[in-house]
């Protein structure tokens, strides 16, 4: 630890007073190694709270599978508005040149661990519109994919296939979620 | 119903003669094709009259204006004005020149003409004199002056 | 109006601040973003962004043969399908020269007016949830799966229906399929009808939305608005009266008004025009003559006469128009879509001035625009 600050990204911070940071990843690699992990994942497929952010045709999709008919609450799926308290985003359309570093912000905004679900053949391939001139391919190489749901759009039980797969994921521990490390500047 | 209808029709079908007679030079290649539409070419330079004269005659809404491209020496502008009480739309075709392409703003006679200027803008380069705040509406800010609605853009197919 | 009201013109004085709502935002389906200076409560200007999911379609249109074109025309506004598919296929009837079928008219007529209700439905519901009314979001959504249900019956599918081909549809009516939607239905227009009670019953929904965004008829037509905004002023303004398409003629309906041009008169009018679109789904299911529902042939292979064609359809938001100009090959020479929601956006920022911040989610979302038209 550095006398007087701690570097937090690009931020310099002052430490308050009676305040201590850590920049070991110990408990974590300890917990990562040891059954409590199990309960961790446990409680964590069964939360997926999900970010309502629909880009297209998918987005009403996405909307229906949050409420009354489908009702992902039975998985603990819960639609969520802010970034900030989601677990869960879905790529649910196709990504434009204006709206990629948009979209980077808010997956920043997110806290640890999240997921992505790419939603629909315009996130997974293009679509539609690959040859357009004012989108972004090959979104799998900018964000850490775990589900693919192809269809245009796919139907609402496919899209809860999606979370029952990401459930199963994350149980084996299979899942490509970033793992907040301290010693990496993130938090 | 149906009298009321055949009435707004007469009416609408005098729109085009009016519209010839009062300005004879600049006013070409009348075409009705059927009750509901007429299409008309007309000079670029008087653009603004023309729209003045037609929203006096009670065509206020105008629904679209879009850019045309044709390669290699012409481009149009094609108004489509109808009204809030007939169902005649007239189809206005204006063509600029392609190495300069400008024509006057309507955004002082139709305040919605706004973004429909600023889109055909920022897609073919059409600069509208007198626009209050003619830039890029859709497209990343970077795109400006790419054009990629015209039919020479290199930008399609995307070559990722 | 002034065009001063659609953008914001200074930086912010010492006693304002810039508030950015999006793009990614629980507005609305579909990312925008619109900055506010506000001052206090109150907003002194706003500037809607846009772009945001645009695809380039008109583009990419050009670059596709006509029988291509026609399940991408779907995907323009994903609410509105069937009305994006018959005008299409209604321009390309006009540039062919051919006509559909009379079954054909019907069907499509029932189509459109299903996925019209469908639409305000999910409208009205994304509204509610804007002025915090959750459990009318839950009924809405809950009533749109059965008529969603109805047009899957249909074409087969839940969202992107694809239905009306050149000269006709895709396909005939299930067998049973008028008594199950005439049950549907019925039991929806029940519920309608108590949402509606419920609605307006609720005080604090009615302080919520009463007299706020109030749009006159005057500020409306000057704005360029069309469908049920421009109606809940009071203007009489429907193109399946004004210029009636298929048989629209042919059926006995009213073209709901509204006068204050509030907030709830917005969705009074979407509320009202579901009940309005079930007499008309009625008529059509007991007036439907029997016969083939596509030509004998269907033109697959097509190209049009050099030439143009400007075909229009009231879609649940408004004015729905194709420009299509065929210079005779078998791919359009310009491809122009004019979508109502385009217009509605536009119309956005100038009513939000003036009000406080409390009610922008509920001005924004009683206009109902579709950004993936907006955009295209």
């Amino acid at each position: 630890m550095e006398e007087g600050g701690i570097k937090l990204g690009e931020i310099e911070l002052e430490i308050p007073p009676n305040v201590s940071f850590t920049t070991t990843s110990a408990i974590h690699d300890f917990i990562k190694d040891s059954p409590m992990q199990k309960l961790v994942n446990w409680g964590r497929k069964n939360s997926l709270w999900f970010m309502t952010h629909p880009m297209g045709c998918c987005g009403i999709e996405q909307i229906c599978v949050g409420v009354a008919h489908y009702d992902t609450d039975r998985f603990g799926i819960i639609p969520r508005a802010s970034p900030r308290q989601a677990d869960v985003m879905m790529i649910s359309g196709y990504v434009t040149k204006k709206y990629l570093p948009a979209l980077k912000r808010v997956w920043d905004q997110m806290v640890e661990p999240k997921w992505i679900l790419m939603m629909g053949e315009c996130a997974i391939s293009g679509g539609p519109w690959w040859e357009s001139y004012s989108t972004v391919i090959n979104m799998d190489e900018i964000f850490p994919v775990d589900i693919y749901i192809p269809g245009c759009p796919p139907r609402p039980e496919a899209l809860l296939e999606g979370f029952i797969e990401l459930q199963k994921k994350i149980v084996a521990q299979k899942d490509r979620t970033v793992i907040p490390n301290p010693a990496d500047g993130e938090v | 119903m149906g009298d009321e209808q055949a009435a707004i029709q007469v009416i609408d079908k005098t729109i085009m003669i009016e519209l010839s007679d009062k300005f004879p030079d600049v006013v070409s290649d009348v075409d009705v094709p059927s009750p509901n539409r007429a299409i008309a070419r007309i000079d670029p330079s008087k653009v603004h009259e023309i729209m003045q004269f037609l929203l006096d005659k009670g065509f206020d809404h105008l629904s679209c204006i879009s850019g045309v491209d044709y390669p290699p020496d012409k481009m149009e502008v094609v108004y489509h004005v109808t009204s809030y009480s007939g169902p005649l739309v007239i189809t206005l075709k204006a063509s600029v020149p392609r190495d300069d392409p400008n024509i006057d703003s309507l955004c002082d006679i139709y305040w919605n003409a706004n973004w429909y200027e600023r889109e055909t803008y920022e897609l073919y380069g059409i600069k509208f004199n007198d626009c209050p705040y003619l830039k890029v509406l859709l497209l990343v800010e970077e795109m400006e002056g790419e054009w990629p609605l015209r039919k020479d853009y290199a930008g399609y197919p995307n070559p990722t | 109006m002034t065009h001063e009201a659609t953008q914001i013109t200074s930086p912010p004085k010492p006693s304002e601040m810039l508030l950015h709502l999006g793009p990614q935002h629980p507005l609305q389906p579909g990312p925008f973003l619109l900055d506010l200076k506000i001052e206090g409560e109150t907003i002194r200007e706003a500037e809607l962004k846009i772009g945001y999911i645009h695809k380039g379609m008109e583009k990419v249109f050009e670059d596709r043969t006509y029988i291509q074109i026609l399940p991408l025309t779907d995907r323009i506004c994903y609410l509105a399908s069937n009305s994006n598919n018959d005008v299409y296929c209604r321009g390309m009837e006009e540039l062919l020269g051919i006509e559909p079928t009379d079954r054909a008219k019907y069907l499509r007529v029932l189509t459109n007016e299903l996925c019209r209700i469908q639409s305000h439905l999910l409208g009205i519901g994304e509204y509610t949830t804007d002025v915090g009314f959750l459990t009318m979001f839950i009924y809405m959504v809950r009533e749109r799966e059965s008529v969603v249900s109805l047009l899957e019956a249909i074409t087969g599918s839940r969202l992107n229906h694809n239905y009306a081909r050149f000269g006709g549809v895709a396909q005939d009516l299930p067998p049973g399929y008028k008594e199950m939607a005439l049950k549907s239905l019925g039991k929806l227009k029940e519920l309608i009808k108590s949402h509606d009670d419920m609605m307006s019953s609720d005080s604090i929904y009615l302080k919520r939305t009463k007299g706020v965004g109030t749009l006159t008829a005057k500020e409306a037509g000057e704005l360029g608005v069309a469908g049920p905004p421009l109606r809940a002023a009071g203007v009489n303004y429907d193109l399946r009266r004004l210029e009636p398409y298929l048989v629209y003629d042919e059926l006995d309906f009213n073209v709901i008004t509204q006068t204050d041009g509030d907030v709830f008169s917005r969705v009074k009018v979407r509320l009202l025009e579901i009940l309005e679109s079930i007499y008309i789904i009625e008529q059509c299911l007991d007036q439907m003559p029997s016969g083939p529902y596509k030509q004998d042939v269907t033109p697959y292979i097509t190209r049009p006469e050099p030439g143009e064609v400007y075909s229009r359809i009231e879609d649940p938001r408004g004015e729905m128009g194709m420009y299509i100009i065929s210079d005779g090959s078998d791919k359009p020479y310009r491809f122009r879509i004019r979508g109502p929601a385009f217009a509605t956006a536009q119309a956005l920022p100038p009513l939000l001035i003036g009000t406080y911040v409390a009610d922008v989610a509920a001005i924004a979302a009683s206009m109902d625009s579709c950004t993936s038209e907006v955009d295209r």
